[in-house]
């Protein structure tokens, strides 16, 4: 999907790349403790979807699990939450998903 | 893992460990729940593998017999089928599908009230509180060029923390204006030493910094393709309303909003606990006694989700429930709970003076709800727009509920956690009633519902091989 061209900042100084995941077929370093929405800023990916009726691109909104904005495939499942989704050791990431399906209740 | 506890607690936060600690040294079997992989809430929270020490809770908590359960959510509470107490209904890799425990405390929490403006749903546009997790959780900005716009001293903060972080924050925005109605508020600041002290040192670096500092300021729209470039900012007048031709446009990445806090009450609302309508504490916040007790027995509520206070209110309304509990449960004598518990009034009356004058200070006036224009989204899971809200009002739906059967708005799987305080203000608005608090009662909130949040495939399963047997 769309990025802001290069990478966000990290903050912390001197943190070194544990291992990779795979985001949209991109390999990108990423290290234990970071959130998927993470290692998805550190990638500038900032448009994690598109909505189901108007199409249009949704991020990062309220970033503690609250809103479901942020949703994303990981390792084939959708609809996880970036923002509050750990990585891990090979997981593969795909930004993009046109539709999600709301649970009707 | 347990699955039965004498007490449950759900949430790690500030209230949440604060109760823990207390009940379980008075003996009180304790499991404590937390959806987060670490406790802390969004207070204590911490970036992994952060060089600093934990907060001392959090240090206390792992010291003691409390079972912490993390990565776990409770998607529904229900009364456990002997009437002795309740069973929660768990989801975590590591945890239990059910626990039941004798008596519950709710300590919840809270997340950042928005304010919806032409543009909010584009990527780029965040709440202040989701920008410091983002910020101290994963030691990373979300953005490079910030704007700041809102109400309350949280966004101070995290505006001097993007500083620090190395951020470019172009201007800090305070909807409210700090005027005469402070000063009546002046006893309440009594004892706040160091809260003020921290304020202060805030303002000092974001002075430092040249932060443009304003209030009475808001961001009003949101431009970009695909996503945030332009924020438009406006004075506003006393009604909270844009003065149009103060706009002026500013070129960011990132907009953090964040208009006060609103309580999470959706367990207390699903298990049916009665609620008021409280602006002073955030909205609708279950009713409760001198010792944190809900309308129904051996339900505590404490902390932000019962009503926004701050994490030092949070602590005392904590402990005075963990003692409560640990009366109720037969580990404390009355007499010792009791003298425990006054023991706890006069900071517990300090700190709700406190809150209420951040309350009556940084309460959103009513003109800001007129941001959003007929083709805003206000519900963002099914894409609702506040022209079909108003259609759906004019066609005769009174109350959030009603509006949820006609336009699906709360349906989808945020559940209203965001869209629904602000569709109880549109129907209040689009009726126009005199009193606006009586039209905002009337208008209700959303009916809480299990699973509280959507379940992951594996536990669907599970329990349908649960049903199965
Ligand atoms: S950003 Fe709200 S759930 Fe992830």
């Amino acid at each position: 999907m769309q990025t802001t061209g290069s990478d966000l900042t990290s903050v912390a100084a001197g943190e070194e790349a544990a291992f990779t995941v795979l985001v949209d077929g991109r390999s990108i370093s990423a290290r234990a403790g970071q959130t998927v929405a993470a290692v998805l800023g550190a990638a500038g990916i900032r448009v994690f979807r598109r909505t189901a009726h108007r199409s249009e691109p949704r991020g990062l909104f309220c970033g503690i699990g609250i809103c479901y904005e942020c949703l994303v495939t990981v390792n084939g499942v959708p609809n996880v939450r970036a923002c509050v989704t750990a990585v891990a050791p090979g997981m593969s990431v795909e930004t993009g998903a046109a539709k999600r399906h709301g649970d009707g209740s | 893992m347990a699955t039965e506890a004498e007490l449950a607690i759900i949430g790690a936060g500030p209230a949440g460990i604060a109760a823990a600690l207390t009940a379980a040294t008075a003996g009180v079997q304790v499991v404590l729940v937390d959806a987060q992989p670490r406790p802390g809430g969004q207070y204590f929270r911490q970036a992994p593998g952060a060089a600093a020490a934990e907060a001392l809770p959090v240090r206390q908590l792992g010291a003691s017999p409390v079972c912490v359960m993390t990565d776990t959510l409770v998607w529904g509470v229900f009364p456990a089928a002997a009437g002795t107490g309740w069973e929660l209904m768990l989801s975590g890799p590591q945890a239990p599908s059910r626990l039941w425990a004798r008596v519950l405390i709710l300590a919840t929490g809270a997340y950042d009230r928005p304010i919806p403006f032409p543009g909010w749903t584009l990527p780029g546009v965040m709440t202040a509180g989701g920008v410091q997790a983002f910020l101290k959780g994963q030691g990373r900005l979300p953005g490079r060029r910030f704007l700041l716009s809102g109400t309350g001293p949280l966004q101070v903060a995290v505006a001097a923390n993007l500083v620090q972080a190395g951020a470019e924050v172009v201007a800090v925005l305070e909807a409210a204006r700090l005027d005469w109605r402070a000063a009546r508020h002046v006893a309440a600041l009594w004892g706040q030493w160091p809260r003020l002290a921290e304020g202060l040192r805030y303002w000092r670096a974001l002075r430092a910094a040249r932060v443009s500092l304003r209030t009475g300021w808001s961001v009003i729209a949101a431009r970009g393709r695909g996503q945030v470039e332009e924020a438009v900012i406006c004075r506003l007048d006393d009604a909270g309303r844009p003065i149009a031709d103060s706009a002026e446009t500013v070129a960011v990445d990132t907009i953090a909003i964040g208009y006060g806090l609103i309580p999470s009450t959706e367990v207390s609302r699903l298990l049916g606990c009665v609620h008021e309508l409280r602006m002073d504490r955030g909205g609708y916040v279950p009713r409760r006694d001198a010792e944190m007790r809900t309308s129904l027995p051996g339900v505590y509520a404490v902390g932000d989700g019962a009503g926004i206070g701050g994490a030092e209110l949070a602590q005392i309304e904590g402990r005075i429930a963990g003692l409560a509990a640990a009366r109720e449960l037969g580990h404390l004598s009355a007499a010792e709970a009791g003298a425990r518990i006054r023991r706890e009034q006069p900071g517990l009356a300090r700190q709700q003076r406190f809150a209420a004058m951040l309350a009556a200070l940084f309460a959103p006036r009513p003109g800001l709800y007129g941001l959003a224009d007929d083709d805003t989204i206000i519900c963002r899971c099914e894409e609702v727009t506040l022209g079909a809200l108003r259609r759906a009002v004019a066609e005769g739906a009174a109350d959030v509920n009603e509006v949820k059967g006609l336009t699906r708005a709360g349906m989808g799987y945020c559940q209203g956690r965001i869209c629904g305080e602000l569709i109880g203000r549109i129907i209040a608005a689009t009726l126009s009633r005199a009193d606006d608090m009586a039209a905002l009662r009337a208008a209700g909130c959303f009916t809480a519902r299990p699973p509280l949040h959507p379940l992951p495939m594996a536990t669907l399963i599970a329990l349908a091989e649960e049903v199965g047997d």
